[in-house]
């Protein structure tokens, strides 16, 4: 067994053992961030509702995204600012 | 005292669900429990079969939810193992004959007049599957050392959380040759990569097959290493949860296989 490892060492040769646990880690990972399709929507309508107590926003070009890489994940949110929300006025209690 | 209601599980189908359900339904009667294993896979009914007891179906479980008949009208005695019962599934009536609250009814029926209950989940995660859940205490995951079934049973694991139930791992059909080699992922890979406590090992048997062929116990078969594997695992399940568990090693040299051929034909 020690020589077989050996050769396998020098002809340079990953074992498929390795590379399927490699590849199941990843997968398991990358499952764990998959949310249902309303789950985004809902996010966004919640989203929308907060922002919009400190600031105009134009809700039709309003992006929500999950952007996946090898080693990290990103919630990306993009929304045009039309303008701060008229807060003068009303003084605090 | 109550009876315990364990579901046998794994998210992928063909990784041996039916197979340990009847094997350690069989061991725990052999230690002296009531026992009823409950074939949960309505429309596609196995369990009954890889029992030998297909010829003797009557009711099934669809018909005690209807109230067509008893709880005990429906469970088939085995005739070779004393207090091993078989609730067959219905092969006619749709998965969705059965809501929750039906089985969480029977389960309850079923601890009264069980010590252990075994369901038979079927593959997936749909109806049979919730039903077989809501209704457990316990739960046992199925897994082969395969990148498909591991990936299925993380997905089981993490559904049965969600129900606060904390499952128990089996690794079944493990090829020792190849682990060594290389060539399959180990049990500890697959513990690894799910993170959850073993309660057993299940190295590659042809038994398995022989023994479904003929709807004998496997359990009864002393030649079968699987069959050793899950009587130990049904001992570990109630009462020995201690028991050491034996990792499944390659046979090596040539006198060794000689002597295991030998063995088998005594």
């Amino acid at each position: 067994m020690k020589f077989n490892e050996l050769l396998k060492k020098l002809m340079n040769k990953t074992d498929s053992r390795d590379i399927a646990k490699k590849r199941l880690k990843f997968a398991l990972l990358t499952d764990k961030l998959e949310v249902k399709t309303d789950t985004l929507g809902n996010l966004q309508k919640d989203l929308v509702e907060v922002i919009s107590r400190y600031f105009v926003i134009e809700t039709e070009s309003i992006k929500i995204d999950i952007q996946r890489s090898e080693k990290s994940s990103a919630l990306i949110f993009n929304t045009p600012i039309l303008s701060a929300t008229n807060q003068r006025g009303l003084p605090s209690a | 005292m109550e009876g315990k209601v364990i579901v046998v599980t794994s998210g992928k189908g063909g990784v041996g669900k039916t197979t340990v359900t009847a094997s350690i339904g069989a061991a725990l009667a052999m230690q002296g429990k009531r026992v009823a294993v409950v074939d949960m896979d309505i429309g596609l009914r196995n369990l009954d079969v890889v029992m030998g007891l297909e010829n003797r179906v009557v009711f099934n479980i669809v018909d005690i939810i209807k109230g067509k008949c008893k709880l005990k009208q429906a469970a088939i005695k085995d005739r070779r193992i004393e207090n091993l019962f078989l609730i067959p599934a219905s092969q006619s009536d749709d998965k969705n004959a059965i809501k929750p609250e039906n089985m969480v009814w029977l389960a309850n029926k079923m601890r009264k007049e069980y010590d252990v209950t075994l369901l038979d989940c079927p593959a997936g995660i749909e109806q049979g599957f919730k039903n077989s859940i809501v209704a457990a205490d316990e739960a046992v995951v199925v897994c082969t050392p395969e990148v498909s079934a591991v990936r299925d049973a993380d997905r089981i694991i993490g559904l049965l959380y969600a129900q606060s139930i904390t499952p128990k791992l089996i690794v079944n059909r493990i090829v020792p040759k190849m682990v060594e080699n290389g060539d399959m992922l180990s049990h500890e890979d697959v513990v690894e990569v799910l993170s959850i406590d073993l309660i057993g090992l299940i190295e590659m048997d042809d038994r398995v097959v022989v023994s479904t062929n003929t709807g004998t116990p496997l359990v009864l078969q002393n030649d079968s290493k699987a069959g050793k594997a899950l009587t130990r695992i049904a001992m570990r399940l109630d009462g020995h949860p201690d028991l050491a568990i034996e990792n499944p090693m390659a046979q090596k040299g040539f006198w060794k296989k000689i002597g295991l051929k030998l063995s088998r034909k005594n």
